[in-house]
């Protein structure tokens, strides 16, 4: 009867690393079970929750054998607070692996990624590397700090920075990057993107996309209730044949990742 | 010990999910064994099918959160031919859950159809959310008025093969007379409450933070207000009481069961923790053996007087009674 192997239950943290730029890698014990990049897991801290609803992260890594996952979190209200404050041995409850990854199909895609937006492409960039074929990963933030984990991505991948102020990579935004790229033919027509940022970034590079003739993949942020397709509340809008029609699709199944011409703003 | 009755409808447990935070529990089977639930509501369903709002659609808020899905769903051909199976499936041919069907109509007529339908195809029992407009009286909702609340419901009982329970809404001056409307249009039972109107704003937008502009409140903000109501439709009604509303924990249960409640169903919570239900039962079994008594005892017990405890100082025994 089990469709896919989901689970809901206490783990305890292992550390929590700290990546610099105010995020932290949550490292918690097994088992995980086998998570696509871009499948995410709801989270809460089992003692003392300080909000209601869970909280969606994408998986950030993980041990081939499952015996350990991480979470790169980025404190930006209650929830994630209380998650970066967790010590050794305290139990974190995680649902989880949820919705559909990225394409799987896609031989070399390019990675483009802002801020913690980073997290579902570790899991890609090793599973690449270790094919012999390591994707590029285009990785954009305000400076330098912004670019929390870069270090752990730098021996997976082929990794292009930008930052708004030129402290690290490209000067300028990651969109500027992925045409300087294109011009220097380290990007070329018929590559597909995938993308996870912040919206006006998932937004920009769409555009760009669109005017460039890729295909891009969004992995989307939205705001989440159940994660495990109960509550109706995640729906953004959307269109194509996938849809048969309806004009709503629920995120946490059927996303977070679309293809940016699904999406209806 | 945990067995619970709602008329004609025996329950393996007083525990069911609420409407439209469980959708049929086929999303949610991965996580625990619904067989060991007392039943499964389903979402709204309605005669078309509904798109629902424009998103934002949810906003956590402290200790709850609103909602405006706007009764999202593929219409009752679809869940008749898609979900139905599946709960049938789950409740694993009858020996577990029972199977409720919550039915949303705009019109007597819909109410009707729907109920005809849902009756030939062999659920355990209908729940009819009155909090939908009704198109006849402009858009007034079936749950404000006590008249439009026993039309539908006697509506919906002419044609039902299976108990009927309405679900009320809070958001009216005196929940108690919507009760004894639906108790007079044949009821077989109240489900109380629906959410709570309400509303959150970004100020810095200078816009409402839902897209529709208000929402549902839920969760255990409004726990407080639900045990009243279903405190106060208990004592007026003989119908049995379902309560819902901010139900966490078996604790959370029993005092719904204590305020008058026959069963219990779980919402909000279970977008938190998907294995709560059972987990629910599971403590239930403990609490009561532990205080050596059952729902059936326990249950509408704040309406009766407080027995004497063995032993205890009666004040008419005079001085020197106790030592
Ligand atoms: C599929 C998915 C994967 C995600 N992966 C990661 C990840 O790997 N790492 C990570 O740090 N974050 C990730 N997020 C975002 C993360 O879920 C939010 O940051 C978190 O829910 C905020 O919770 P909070 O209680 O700390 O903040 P809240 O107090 O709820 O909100 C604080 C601020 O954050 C904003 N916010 C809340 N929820 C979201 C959201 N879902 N998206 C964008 N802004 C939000 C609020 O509007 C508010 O301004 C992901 C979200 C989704 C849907
Ligand atoms: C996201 C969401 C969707 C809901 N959808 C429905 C619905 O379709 N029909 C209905 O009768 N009640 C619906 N409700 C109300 C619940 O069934 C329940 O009455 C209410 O949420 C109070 O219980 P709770 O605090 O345990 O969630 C919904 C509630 C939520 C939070
Ligand atoms: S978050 Fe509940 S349906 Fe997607």
């Amino acid at each position: 009867m089990l469709a896919r192997p989901m689970e809901s239950r206490v783990h305890r943290l292992l550390r929590c690393r700290d990546l610099g730029g105010g995020s932290f890698a949550l490292e918690v014990d097994g088992p995980i079970p086998p998570t696509a990049p871009g499948q995410f897991y709801m989270l809460r801290t089992e003692h003392r929750w300080p909000v209601q609803l869970p909280r969606p992260f994408s998986l950030y890594d993980r041990a081939p054998d499952g015996s350990w996952g991480s979470f790169l979190v980025k404190p930006v209200g209650e929830g994630t607070r209380a998650l970066c404050s967790l010590s050794p041995g305290d139990g974190v409850v995680l649902n989880g692996p949820l919705g559909q990854p990225f394409p799987r199909d896609v031989a070399d895609p390019v990675c483009v990624a802002g801020g913690v937006g980073l997290a579902p492409f570790l899991l890609l960039a090793r599973e690449a590397k270790a094919k012999g074929a390591p994707v590029r990963l285009l990785f954009g933030g305000r400076n330098r700090a912004a670019l929390a984990g870069l270090e752990d991505l730098e021996p997976l991948a082929r990794v292009h920075t930008s930052t708004d102020d030129g402290s690290h990579g490209f000067r300028g935004m990651v969109t500027g990057l992925l045409e300087d790229m294109l011009q220097k033919g380290e990007v070329r027509a018929g590559d597909v993107v995938f993308c996870c940022g912040p919206d006006p970034m998932m937004h920009a590079v769409a555009k760009l996309c669109e005017k460039l003739g890729l295909r891009c993949f969004l992995s989307l942020e939205t705001y989440m209730a159940c994660g495990y397709g109960v509550c109706n509340g995640c729906s953004v809008r959307v269109q194509g044949a996938r849809f048969k029609g309806w004009p709503y699709s629920k995120t946490c199944m059927e996303g977070p990742v679309y293809e940016s011409c699904e999406l209806v703003n | 010990m945990l067995q619970t009755t709602l008329g004609s409808l025996r329950l393996q447990n007083p525990i069911l999910s609420a409407s439209g935070t469980f959708g049929s529990g086929w999303e949610g089977r991965q996580f625990s064994d619904l067989g060991r639930t007392g039943g499964l509501v389903s979402k709204t369903v309605t005669v078309l099918p509904r798109h629902g709002n424009p998103p934002p659609r949810i906003q956590e808020t402290p200790a709850g959160m609103l909602n405006s899905i706007g009764l999202e769903n593929k219409g009752a051909d679809w869940f008749l031919a898609d979900t139905l199976p599946k709960m049938k499936q789950l409740a694993a041919g009858g020996a577990g859950p029972r199977i409720v069907i919550n039915i949303g109509g705009e019109s007597i007529d819909e109410f009707v159809q729907l109920a005809e339908r849902f009756s030939a195809a062999g659920v355990d029992a209908l729940e009819v959310n009155l909090s939908c407009p009704n198109v006849q009286e402009g858009r007034l909702l079936f749950s404000t008025e006590p008249r439009l609340t026993e039309q539908a419901v006697r509506a919906v009982k002419r044609v039902a093969t299976v108990p009927v329970f309405a679900k009320l809404s809070p958001n009216v001056t005196d929940v108690t007379v919507i009760a004894k409307a639906a108790e007079q249009g044949g009821a077989d039972g109240i489900t109380a409450i629906n959410t709570l109107i309400g509303m959150a704003i970004d100020w810095r937008k200078r816009r409402p933070i839902l897209g529709r502009g208000i929402g549902g409140l839920s969760g255990p903000a409004i726990k407080p207000v639900a045990l009243r109501m279903v405190h106060d439709i208990a004592r007026t009604v003989r119908i049995p009481v379902i309560g819902v509303g901010g139900v966490r924990s078996a604790d959370d249960v029993l005092e719904f069961v204590c305020a008058g409640a026959r069963a219990v169903q779980v919402g909000t919570a279970m977008f938190t923790d998907p294995t709560l239900m059972v987990r629910i039962v599971d403590d239930l079994r403990e609490r009561l053996a532990a205080a050596g008594t059952t729902i059936d005892e326990l249950c509408g017990s704040v309406h009766r007087p407080v027995p004497p405890a063995p032993g205890a100082c009666q004040p008419d025994q005079g001085r020197g009674a106790c030592v």
